[in-house]
Formats: structure tokens, C-alpha cells, sequence
């Protein structure tokens, strides 16, 4: 008797609370996109409007003004980018507003505010937009025309494979702007079939950065696995080689390894023994318990 | 004209002078619809994006001139597979202008919908490569909806899905619905929505696309031989490599084209997942070891053979020795002349391609294709079958007399029989003195004395002719000549001992060169798997 009531009470605060959100979120869209309310408020009320933006156009039209008026504050304008970007996610509720959301985007891609231009053109990227990419390769070649940093560029570039940039990337990764810029444009690369004698180059390079081998040594793993396991193997026995490389190169033995090449080589098998109880570092000395019990030694 | 500009790298803008130059000319329809070959070097080295710019303005450019029969297929593939909202809204203008709006154009608009409406965007067409930023004008679904209210009666056959878009549940957005209501009225002038919900498609004019449509086949004399590209070598899902003529001489083939990297999931994937039913279809009827199927990668440096395996099992592809996933190690530009594929590259990677899906005979020749429009499964296994019936019912050099399921097999046969033939005619006694040394010898050896029979002689020999032909045959289809040359020669060498007295010695040269031709040709049989010969990225 006392477990019905109880169930009976549940069951109303829980709609009583439902009526509340419900309540609150429907008048939530007209506190976020009215001027004349404080930002703290609005902010607040942002975060409350994700299922309503769709609910009626005139809704949709206002948080995209709010979103398009250089006039707003910042943080206003990104809260409501991030709660229409929520609304998106819904992908059957959000078709009929997408391609008002899309068109503010690019309006707003080129927005003098940099935090906003760079959550914009990240978003269209996302949905390899012609638009986008077109605006970020021009940057590439021609920095005066560039809407974000040139890491981030690549960076965006990188969501669409089939996006016009292994050239440039390229031009960058031999005589980049900045350090940032040529990790990013190595990891573009990973995708061109191409590039692989430069990530084998890269990766056998003792000079380069451990980051810049370890990108070269999971772009090879992608384009050309038999090339990355020659190449594992023998950093994995040069002494000489940091210890992460070094580990790196055994997890690759040991995930993707070729089984029977592996286990007849019986060079590899004391290498990896030897690092057990030498002084090598504890990710070693666990890859090689690893790889030793995957080939039963 | 095109292919010398494009091939002299034109910026976009110099491009959509060319293409605004050439809807002026009215003479350049021709030109234009030339421009929309992907294979086409304006294409070469150019991102996805840029692509998709570039032939929507040419579809805009047809628009203005009005669609012709020529042009009709680049816009209806785009309707039918095009996933970029802002090429499928171009096409969607472009078939409005076409002469005569007719009822089989209506499945593909409402494909184009069904592909679009998730993914739609806000199109502007006034300048090249202009991407619309503002909230009031058109989006691609707005344009199809356009074109289906421009077919108007023609559409009745999609009206019961034309009805569903208006439901609350998967139906068009709200603010569509006013757009709906026009499509409804203007296939039913006076009709109330809701009220359209009987179909009476039989007794339009329905379906009859212009004739040939996406199907080309080739009649034998016609067919392309395949000696370009016989020696390319492929490997195939399990990493085992194989020359073309040895897996598509000797049984008819089903080839399709994809790649892994493909992100058109009506393209490359629904492709490869079709093939699938079609080899069930092909077990179905008993014809999976009587007619091959490979897909092909157009991709081949990224599609390794872990790569090619876990993407057709995904798929539901069968793979084993007579069905494949393959990626050519060498001869990809051979492969894409000899197939006049529709694809083109940036870098080594797709930027654009068609659906395509070819036939081969069982001579590795081209005899039918299936490109751009989405194919029927049931269509290419019965022409596959055909081309099974024409290989057994009408051997010709280009086409090996085995049938296909055991082709090594029954070429053996016949060849080691007229082996025993040309030997027969080598040693058979050709005078009363020969007869009495044979029998002399068997006497010898106590076995009675034969009649002389001299009737066996032109008996070996028409046995002998059969040999002949029936490695010549082998040789045409497997590509293997020094078989063919050997039992000539041997042949040549046996007549010459029988004619000539002075020769007789020629007679042991003529067998053995009959034995040696007669092995070569039956060893060397289509099916054959070479060894390994290269290995990936090593």
C-alpha cells in the first residue's frame, strides 16, 4: 500500500518538474535573445533553449540574430551558437532548421571576433563545407587572407580527406611558420597514400621531435603496415632510440605484427627479452611481458 | 577544345568563363556535356569542393540552354546518387528545362530527396561557386520539391510518398509543407491534400527513359579485347596476386569499381553490398563457379588487403577463389584506359567517379556496362547468364570452348587425346615394308599379327587437326602462344616425316613438340594462381 503511494508521489513531482522545464525553457528563448536582459541571465537561459530553438521558426530567426549581430556580446553570441550547435543533434528534429543555421554560419565565419570565427569555420568544417574550405585554403596561401592560425587551418582541413590541401600541407611541412604548423600538416598527410617516404624518413630521423616519429609511425600503420613493422623492429633494437619510440614500435609488433614472421624471429624475441631486465623504462618493460606472452615465451 | 585548355590548368574563374562561353555558343551543348565526364582533365588535381563548384555551374550552364538527351543522364545520376546538396539542387534546375516533363523522372527526384533532406543546404546560382549565406533563399530540397510540382500529373506514380512527407512522423519540415501542398495541387489540379491517395501511375506515360540510358552492351564484334591490360597484376583480399588474364580468361565476370575511402554511402558501399546479392543470386541459380565477380579499387595504394577484406565481408561480399576484392599493384592507368573508368584523382586519392558496373565475357573482353544509374542486381546476373549461354553456344577464338566451371579440366582432355592422335599418325606404317617390320617387332614380342588397317591413317589425322585447333582455341583465351606454336610446328614436322621418306626422323621431333605444346597449353590455364610475386608497401 505504502510502495503505491510512494510510486503515486514520484510520479507527480516528476511531472510537476517536467511542467517546470517545460515551462521554463519555452519562455527561455525570449529572456536569451532579449537586449535588454542582463548577460548573466541570458547566459543562463541559453543553456535551457535547445529544444525550443526548433520548435517554431521565429525562435530559430532569433537566436541565429543573435548569433549573426557583431553588436551582442561575445559570450552571448557563443551560447547561442553552442545551444543551436546542441539542437543540431538532433538530426531529424533539426532538418527543417539547418539550412537557416548553416547559411549564419558562414555569414559568421568571417566575424572579426577570432574565438567566433574559429568555433565557426570548426563547425562547417565538421560538415565539409565547401564554403569553409575554400576560405582556409586561401589562408594557407595567402596569410593576410587567413581567418585562423595556420595549425588550425590544417587542423580543420584534416576533417575532409577529399578537401584540396595535401599540396599546401606539404609546403608547409618543409618550411612551416611554426612548430604547431608542421605537426599538423604531417598529421593531414596521414591520409595521403603518397606521403608515406616521408613519414619513413621522419620516423627514422633521430633528430626529429619523439611527437613528430610517433605521428610518422601511426600515419605508416594507416598507409603502409608491412613498411611501419621494418621499421618498428629495428628502432625497437637500437639501444640508441628513446624509450617511448622504443615502446611505441613494440606495441606495434605486438598488435599488428605479422604472427608467423614475428615468432621465427628469433633476434626480436631476445631483443624484447633483454627488456625485461634491463633498465628500461616501466611502459617498456610491460609491452615486453606483453609481447613475450602474445608469442608464448 | 576543352581538353586543350583544361589540360593547360585553368583557374575556377577561367572555368566558368569557358563554361558561360560555351552555353552562348550554340553550338557548345556538345562541349559542355563533354566537360562532365569525371575523366575529363579539368578534374585532374582538384579537391572534392572545387568539383562539385564546377559541375554544378555546367549543370546551370545546360539549364539556361535547355537539357537535351544528351546531357539528361549526368542529371539524373546526380539525382539518383548525388549526396552534396548544392550539385543535387543544380541538377534538380537543369532537369526542369528539359522539353517534356515525363512520369519516369519522379523516382529519381524523390530519391534525391530522400538522399538530401538530412543534409540540406541554402543554394545561390547568380555567380560562380557562390555560397549562400542568406536565410531567405532556396535550399536543394526546395528545388526538388520545385521540379516535382514542374512534372506535375507525371508524378502521380510518388504521390503515396509525396503524401508521407506531409505526416508529423519522418515527414518534410513545417515550413515545407506549404511547398508540398503546390507539388499536390499541380499533380492534382483541384485535388485537397490528403485526397491523393490512390494511383493510377499505370495510366500515365510512365517510365520510358530515352533509349540506352545509363545501360551500354556491346555486341561480340564490337567487344574490346583485353590484351592492353592482360598482364596487369592485381592482389586481391587475402594478399594474393594474380594476373588479369588468369582470373578473367576462361568464365564470364561481373566487375564492379569502388573504393574504402568513398564517403558517398550510395556510391562505392551500397555498390559492393549489391554485389553481395548479386553473387547470392549467382549461388542461387548454380552459376557461382561459372561466373566470376571482382570489385575493384580505384584506390589501390590505401586499399590493402586487410583493408579490401574487412570492407566486402562488411558488406556481405562473398571472397574466395572465384569471387574478389582486388587492387591493381601495377597498371591502374592501363586498367583506367581500358575501362574508360569515369573517375579522376587528386593525388593518388577519388575525387570524383560514377557507378559503374562492367561484364566481361569469358574472353576478359568488355561486353556490357552499367554506369552512373543505379543497376538492377536481377538485370546484370541475367545478362551475366547470357553471356554463360553464348560462350557455350557459339565458341569463338576469343572465347575458350571449356565450359566455365571446370575449364582446365575438359581443355586437358582434349588436348592429351589429340596428343595420342598425333603420335598415332607419326608411327602409323605408311607402306606394306613399315606394316611387315611392325609386325615382325610383335612377333618378337609373341603378339598376334594385326590386320593392316589404312583407313586409321586420315582418322589420327583429323584427330590430330582437332588437337590443333583445340590449342589454338586455349592459346586465344589464356593468351598463351609457345603452347600453340610447339603443336604447329610438331604437326608441320609429323606430316613432313609421313610425306617423305628421306624425313622419317622429323616424326620423333614432331611428337615430342606435339607433347611438349600439348603440356604447356594445358598447364597454363586460366585459374592459375602465380606466386607471390610482390609484397604490399614492402
Amino acid at each position: 500500500m505504502s510502495k503505491k503511494r510512494s510510486k503515486g508521489v514520484a510520479k507527480r513531482a516528476k511531472s510537476t518538474r517536467s511542467r517546470t522545464v517545460k515551462i521554463s525553457s519555452r519562455a527561455s528563448v525570449a529572456v536569451a535573445t532579449s537586449a535588454k536582459r542582463p548577460v548573466k541571465e541570458r547566459l543562463a537561459a541559453m543553456r535551457k533553449t535547445t529544444q525550443e530553438i526548433c520548435a517554431d521558426d521565429d525562435k530559430l530567426q532569433a537566436m541565429l540574430r543573435v548569433l549573426r549581430d557583431t553588436a551582442e556580446p561575445t559570450a552571448v553570441r557563443l551560447a547561442a551558437l553552442q545551444a543551436i550547435q546542441a539542437a543540431s543533434f538532433s538530426v531529424v528534429q533539426f532538418e527543417s532548421c539547418r539550412p537557416d543555421y548553416l547559411a549564419a554560419l558562414r555569414a559568421v565565419a568571417t566575424d572579426a571576433d577570432a574565438e567566433i570565427r574559429q568555433r565557426v569555420l570548426g563547425i562547417l568544417a565538421r560538415e565539409k563545407d565547401g564554403f569553409a574550405q575554400q576560405r582556409l585554403l586561401e589562408g594557407l596561401q595567402d596569410p593576410n587572407k587567413a581567418l585562423v592560425p595556420p595549425e588550425k587551418a590544417l587542423q580543420l582541413l584534416s576533417y575532409d580527406i577529399h578537401a584540396d590541401a595535401y599540396p599546401v600541407a606539404r609546403r608547409i611541412l618543409s618550411n612551416p611558420p611554426s612548430p604547431a604548423a608542421r605537426r599538423e600538416a604531417l598529421r593531414l598527410l596521414a591520409a595521403d597514400a603518397s606521403s608515406r617516404p616521408v613519414f619513413e624518413q621522419i620516423l627514422r630521423d633521430k633528430k626529429e621531435a619523439p611527437e613528430m616519429r610517433q605521428l610518422s609511425a601511426s600515419a605508416l600503420q594507416a598507409l603502409a603496415p608491412q613498411s611501419l613493422q621494418t621499421h618498428a623492429r629495428a628502432i625497437l633494437l637500437d639501444q640508441s632510440e628513446p624509450d617511448a619510440l622504443r615502446a611505441t614500435s613494440l606495441t606495434a609488433l605486438t598488435q599488428f605484427g605479422d604472427h608467423a614472421d614475428v615468432s621465427k624471429d628469433e633476434k626480436l624475441m631476445k631483443g624484447v627479452s633483454s627488456l625485461k631486465s634491463a633498465g628500461s623504462s616501466s611502459n617498456l618493460k610491460r609491452g615486453a611481458q606483453r609481447f613475450l606472452a602474445k608469442y608464448g615465451r | 577544345m576543352t581538353q586543350a585548355v583544361a589540360s593547360s590548368g585553368l583557374s575556377e574563374l577561367q572555368f566558368a568563363e569557358l563554361v558561360d562561353a560555351l552555353s552562348a555558343d550554340p553550338g557548345g551543348q556538345g562541349e559542355l556535356i563533354e566537360l562532365l565526364q569525371e575523366s575529363h582533365p579539368l578534374y585532374d588535381q582538384r579537391g572534392t569542393a572545387a568539383i562539385v563548384r564546377m559541375r554544378a555551374w555546367i549543370l546551370i550552364a545546360l539549364a539556361r540552354v535547355g537539357l537535351t538527351d544528351g546531357a539528361l543522364l549526368f542529371v539524373l545520376e546526380e539525382l539518383d546518387t548525388g549526396r552534396d546538396a548544392y550539385l543535387v539542387a543544380a541538377a534538380a534546375r537543369a532537369l526542369r528545362t528539359y522539353p517534356a516533363p515525363t512520369a519516369a523522372f519522379a523516382p529519381f527526384v524523390m530519391r534525391a530527396i530522400a538522399n538530401t533532406r538530412y543534409h540540406d543546404e541554402p543554394v545561390a546560382f547568380d555567380h560562380y561557386g557562390e555560397y549562400s549565406t542568406s536565410a531567405t533563399g532556396t535550399t536543394a530540397v526546395q528545388d526538388l520539391l520545385a521540379t516535382l510540382a514542374w512534372l506535375g500529373p507525371h508524378a502521380r506514380g510518388a504521390v503515396a510518398e509525396i503524401e508521407a512527407l506531409r505526416t508529423n512522423q519522418g515527414g518534410i519540415p513545417r515550413k515545407l509543407l506549404p511547398e508540398v501542398d503546390r507539388v499536390i495541387a499541380a499533380i492534382e489540379p483541384g485535388a485537397r491534400p490528403g485526397e491523393l491517395i490512390g494511383d493510377d501511375f499505370n495510366t500515365v506515360d510512365c517510365c520510358t527513359l530515352p533509349a540506352g540510358l545509363g545501360r551500354l552492351s556491346w555486341p561480340r564484334s564490337a567487344r574490346r579485347r583485353c590484351d592492353t591490360i592482360e598482364s596487369t597484376v592485381f592482389e586481391d583480399h587475402d594478399g594474393r596476386v594474380i594476373r588479369f588474364d588468369d582470373f578473367f580468361r576462361g568464365q564470364p565476370s561481373i566487375v564492379v569499381f569502388f573504393y574504402t575511402r568513398c564517403d558517398n554511402p550510395q556510391k562505392c558501399s551500397l555498390t559492393v553490398a549489391k554485389l553481395g546479392r548479386v553473387q547470392k543470386m549467382l549461388a542461387d541459380r548454380g552459376l557461382a563457379e561459372r561466373i566470376r565477380t571482382a570489385a575493384i579499387t580505384y584506390d589501390p595504394a590505401f586499399d590493402v588487403p586487410d583493408r579490401l577484406r574487412g570492407y566486402g565481408q562488411s558488406r556481405g561480399m562473398r571472397m574466395d577463389t572465384g569471387h574478389r576484392a582486388l587492387r591493381a599493384v601495377d597498371g591502374m592507368a592501363a586498367l583506367k584506359s581500358h575501362f574508360a573508368l569515369g573517375v579522376n584523382f587528386i593525388e593518388s586519392l577519388v575525387n570524383r567517379h560514377r557507378v559503374e558496373v562492367y561484364l566481361l565475357d569469358a574472353g576478359g573482353g568488355l561486353a556490357a556496362a552499367f554506369e552512373r544509374i543505379h543497376w538492377d542486381e536481377q538485370e546484370v546476373v541475367n545478362r551475366a547468364a547470357e553471356l554463360l549461354t553464348e560462350q557455350g553456344r557459339a565458341p569463338s577464338p576469343r572465347m575458350p570452348v571449356a565450359p566455365a566451371s571446370v575449364p582446365a579440366r575438359r581443355g586437358g582432355v582434349s588436348t592429351i587425346f589429340g596428343t595420342f592422335a598425333s603420335l598415332g599418325v607419326a608411327f602409323f606404317p605408311k607402306c606394306p615394308v613399315c606394316w611387315a617390320a611392325y609386325t615382325s617387332v610383335l612377333g618378337v614380342t609373341a603378339l598376334e599379327r594385326l590386320p593392316f588397317s589404312p583407313w586409321l591413317q586420315p582418322v589420327l589425322g583429323m584427330l590430330m587437326i582437332v588437337n590443333i585447333l583445340t590449342v589454338w582455341m586455349r592459346s586465344r583465351a589464356t593468351g598463351r602462344m609457345s603452347g600453340r606454336n610447339l603443336v604447329v610446328l610438331g604437326a608441320v614436322a609429323i606430316v613432313m616425316s609421313n610425306t617423305n621418306a628421306n624425313v622419317d626422323h622429323l616424326g620423333a621431333a614432331g611428337v615430342a613438340l606435339t607433347l611438349a605444346g600439348s603440356l604447356l597449353s594445358t598447364l597454363g590455364g586460366p585459374g592459375a594462381v602465380g606466386p607471390p610475386r610482390y609484397q604490399a608497401n614492402s
